[in-house]
């Protein structure tokens, strides 16, 4: 008998095909639950929930099943699937996935199944959107102080620099753009690299050329340099014109920029696509792991190829357990996009400054808001950076005990947790809520795979089942309101593991 | 002199009027007065706006400075130059004052809750921490202190979250994030961090802290002489928050933006804004906590004196960063002063100039932080408090 089917025997009872196959991967793990048995798809304790709990601690910590991580990690220090489809759609398109995406991810059997979903979120919407706010971030893309892009000039720039993304246009073939750009800021997108800066001097845009395309940030780059990229910049002028808000960038004189990029995207080639991968590997794995683990046969300059290389390599497929794959904090943006969508909440995000104000519509995911001045308590609580200084480490992501206090007491969050389960609660996309028609264990399962994209593993369940409360009439029921939110105050939703 | 232990900053976010506030002139015309008047304080010959009666009656315990100037008409670069003593630009987004502070007085503290509170608002628009970064950033209440349940988001509970079910939540909690890494790594060390924060957080929430804003404890007279509304309410909860030990306390006190309908605008804000203020200084000085608490009030400008009258502006006045006022008392602050003189409409300084520099200068003195010294958290930049400036402008002639 294989070890699965010796598994399933223990549990004959458990109907749905999705914790059978979850189960798989935890066999080991079960043995050690004797106190716990499902009948009738119901978990039910043979011995009073107390004691249940403390025999199960106890066989836990006697035998700790010979990978209590199982959930996570293989035993060869590789991630689980589960793990791998939601490091995808976190990192390729700023959300988790859905259960259904979860699933389908996970039950197929296709051996080249992580090449196709990189693929296919790649080529998403919410690809272009997710690192369009990346590089803004780089780039500066804000309305207000200290920047002052203002609304118009930071939408048209936006959606460049998400264009740039969603058509993998080379990275010098785009720098070239920006860097001999000249017009108005309304119109001509690239424009705006000069004026996305608090310097609006050639050695300001110096300092920006060199911080965007080479990686050195001001306060590093020798006198030399910045006086060499001032010269090529010194005629660009910027005037304004009778339209609110409206400038124009042209030169005055000789334009040698063009010069600047050929020394750039010529002799400095390699520098800059070292910049280039370090910067995106940066946003992977952090600044400590930015460097590439060996140099790059050929330079890469398009997003894409360079995001296929970490996310196809072996290094991106390690365990975070033993397996050292760095984990990343959730980006502020990620995280309000996750409750509002798993809660059917309302975004309200407006700009009251500059007028006239902006109002984004209320379904408008956050990680798509263009104007880094748009934000509000939560997004500053959990680090979405302010663009001021473009560089990486303005974008927090420590945790705090102020972020931990939210997750754990918010009434706003409190509140979502709510709509996610209460009977009577709103529909989600105009969909009635479908855990309200599961009951347990169901309903821990549907919850599981929509929170943290997998199922509960047995131990899960076994600590689940003894949590049950019992009401005067003897019937147990259990709060499933407590189990979402223990979820999403767990480091493995709060980190991409 | 002991420094002060603690600061409250009311920050009159918009730019307050300086002839509505503390330099009435009421021998001008009604062009520049809006046919309005002073009144006499209890301290003889200083007089203040007749919008701030209260006020009036206790002007021993704060003085007033009228002749704050600076050349930024813009809010943004306005609020940045007023809370930070710099001007915009450089490369560097510098924190405000709030987190200077808090920053160098949080090893002598030892409440639970975070040394810099902003009651209710952040200030946005720009960053108050700047380059410190999310470990000096405030705790922003939210919430509305003048509601039955102040409820601040994170450290008091939802109603419908009893302490016995949150206790049992964290005990499941404690079973279920399972997820640890090897030993020694790097992901242990972000696990680790996240549990301490954790621990920190429940000490927070479980702890006394939370009861601080818990203003039921007050008794209703004291309520009601603040007001009921959420300047008086807020005050309150800053009073509570000083008597807690927590250094740096803003309120974020919004809507002095009057560009249109003006005088409609500035006497609402006015009533109430002047009935809080001054039972919080009385509060103050009654519980001994005047003496070691620097309390000051301004916004980023004052308004043009000369009102317009027509359409749109209706009685309008607009951003005007030459001449505004500012009131400072407690922790080292004499009381009953004016410092400055202004013109006959307000609209520049004729005596003793003071700037963003001098203002924010004399309240780190007091504090006991040299402004010529490195910030307390610099990250590492060799970036001083403020920039080099003379000391000789510092408001020393209100030095207690």
């Amino acid at each position: 008998m294989s070890r699965h089917e010796e598994t399933m025997k223990l549990f004959p009872d458990i109907k749905t095909e999705t914790t059978r196959r979850a189960f798989i991967g935890c066999a080991t793990a079960m043995a050690a639950w004797p106190g716990v048995a499902f009948a009738n798809g119901r978990a039910v304790s043979t011995k009073p929930p107390t004691a249940a709990k403390k025999s199960a601690s106890r066989k836990h910590s006697a035998k700790v099943d010979a990978n209590p991580f199982a959930a996570w990690e293989t035993p060869d220090g590789k991630a689980t699937d589960s793990v791998m489809v939601r490091r995808l759609y976190l990192d390729l398109a700023g959300r988790i996935p859905t259960k259904d995406e979860a699933q389908e991810y996970v039950f197929d059997t296709n051996p080249e199944k992580r090449r196709l979903l990189v693929e296919r979120l790649i080529a998403s919407d919410d690809f272009a959107d997710y690192w369009a706010m990346r590089f803004c971030d780089a780039l500066r893309v804000k309305s207000e102080f200290p920047i002052n892009l203002w609304p118009n000039a930071v939408y048209v720039y936006h959606d460049r620099v998400r264009r740039f993304l969603k058509h993998n246009e080379p990275w010098d073939t785009f720098g070239r753009a920006l860097l001999t750009s000249q017009g108005s800021d309304f119109r001509d997108a690239e424009a705006n690299f000069f004026r996305a800066t608090d310097k609006r001097t050639p050695e300001g845009w110096a300092e920006a050329t060199a911080q965007v395309f080479l990686g050195i940030p001001p306060a590093d780059l020798d006198d030399a340099t910045r006086r060499r990229f001032a010269d090529f910049l010194a005629n660009v002028k910027i005037k304004n014109t009778r339209e609110w808000k409206e400038e124009i960038v042209y030169v005055e004189g000789k334009d040698r920029r063009g010069e600047l990029c050929d020394l750039l995207f010529g002799e400095r080639r390699a520098d800059v696509a070292d910049a280039f991968v370090r910067r995106i590997r940066g946003w992977f794995y952090g600044a400590d792991n930015a460097k590439p683990p060996k140099k790059a046969v050929k330079p890469l300059f398009r997003v894409k190829d360079v995001i296929r290389g970490i996310v196809l390599s072996d290094e991106y497929a390690l365990g975070s357990v033993t397996g050292g794959f760095p984990v990343r904090r959730l980006d502020a943006e990620v995280l309000d996009d996750i409750f509002c969508t798993l809660s059917g909440s309302v975004r309200n995000y407006q700009s009251p400054a500059p007028e006239p104000f902006s109002f984004l519509p209320p379904k408008r995911k956050t990680v798509s808001i263009e104007d880094g001045s748009i934000s509000n308590g939560f997004l500053t609580l959990f680090g979405r950076p302010a663009r001021d200084t473009g560089l990486d480490n303005e974008r927090g992501e420590d945790v705090t005990a102020k972020q931990r206090l939210y997750l754990f007491n918010s009434g706003k969050l409190n509140k979502q947790i709510n709509n996610m389960i209460l009977p009577g609660g709103r529909k989600i996309d105009g969909k009635l809520n479908p855990l309200l028609s599961l009951k347990f264990p169901q309903r821990i399962e549907e919850i599981y795979w929509r929170i943290v994209s997998r199922a509960p593993t047995q131990r899960e369940f076994a600590i689940l089942a003894a949590n049950r409360k019992t009401r005067n009439g003897g019937q147990t029921f259990f709060v499933y309101r407590d189990l979402i939110w223990c979820l999403i105050n767990t480091k493995e939703f709060l980190f991409r593991i | 002199m002991k420094p002060a232990k603690s600061v409250v900053e009311i920050w009159l976010w918009g730019g307050p009027s300086q002839l509505e506030t503390f330099d009435p002139k009421p021998n001008a015309s009604r062009d520049y007065n809006g046919g309005l008047k002073a009144i006499q304080t209890n301290v003889p010959g200083m007089e203040i706006h007749e919008w701030w009666p209260q006020l009036a009656k206790c002007a021993d315990l704060y003085s007033v400075i009228r002749t704050m100037t600076h050349k930024h008409n813009g809010h943004e670069s306005a609020a940045y130059l007023m809370q930070t003593g710099r001007t915009p630009g450089g490369g560097e987004v510098c924190p405000a004052i709030g987190a200077v502070i808090s920053q160098a007085k949080k090893a002598g503290y030892k409440g639970d809750l975070p040394p810099y509170v902003i009651l209710t608002t952040a200030k946005g628009r720009f960053s108050e921490v700047g380059f410190l970064g999310a470990d000096a950033a405030p705790l922003v209440t939210g919430g509305q202190p003048n509601s039955p349940r102040f409820a601040v988001d994170g450290i008091v509970p939802p109603a419908s979250i009893p302490l016995e079910a949150a206790k049992k939540r964290h005990e499941l909690l404690a079973e279920l994030d399972a997820w640890r890494p090897k030993e020694g790594s790097a992901n242990a060390a972000r696990a680790k961090e996240f549990d301490v924060a954790g621990v920190e957080a429940r000490r927070i929430a479980e702890g006394d802290a939370a009861k601080v804003f818990d203003l039921s404890q007050e008794s209703e007279e004291t309520r009601n002489r603040y007001g009921r509304t959420h300047v008086g309410q807020s005050l309150l909860a800053a009073r509570r928050l000083v008597e807690y030990g927590v250094p740096y306390v803003t309120f974020n006190h919004g809507g002095w933006d009057s560009h249109k309908r003006h005088f409609e605008t500035m006497k609402k804000r006015s009533a109430e804004t002047d009935q809080a203020v001054a039972a919080f200084l009385r509060d103050l000085k009654d519980r001994g906590l005047l003496d070691s608490t620097i309390v000051w009030m301004g916004g980023e400008f004052g308004r043009t004196p000369k009102v317009g009258w027509d359409p749109p502006w209706n009685g309008g006045r607009n951003h005007f960063a030459n001449c505004f006022s500012a009131l400072v008392a407690g922790g080292g602050f004499k009381g009953g002063c004016v410092v400055g003189k202004s013109n006959e409409t307000a609209s520049k300084p004729v005596e003793r100039p003071v700037s963003p520099q001098d203002f924010l200068g004399s309240i780190y003195e007091l504090c006991g932080i040299d402004p010529d010294g490195l910030l307390p958290n610099n990250k590492g930049k060799k970036m001083t408090v403020l920039p080099p400036q003379s000391e000789a402008g510092r408001l020393k002639e209100i030095y207690a």
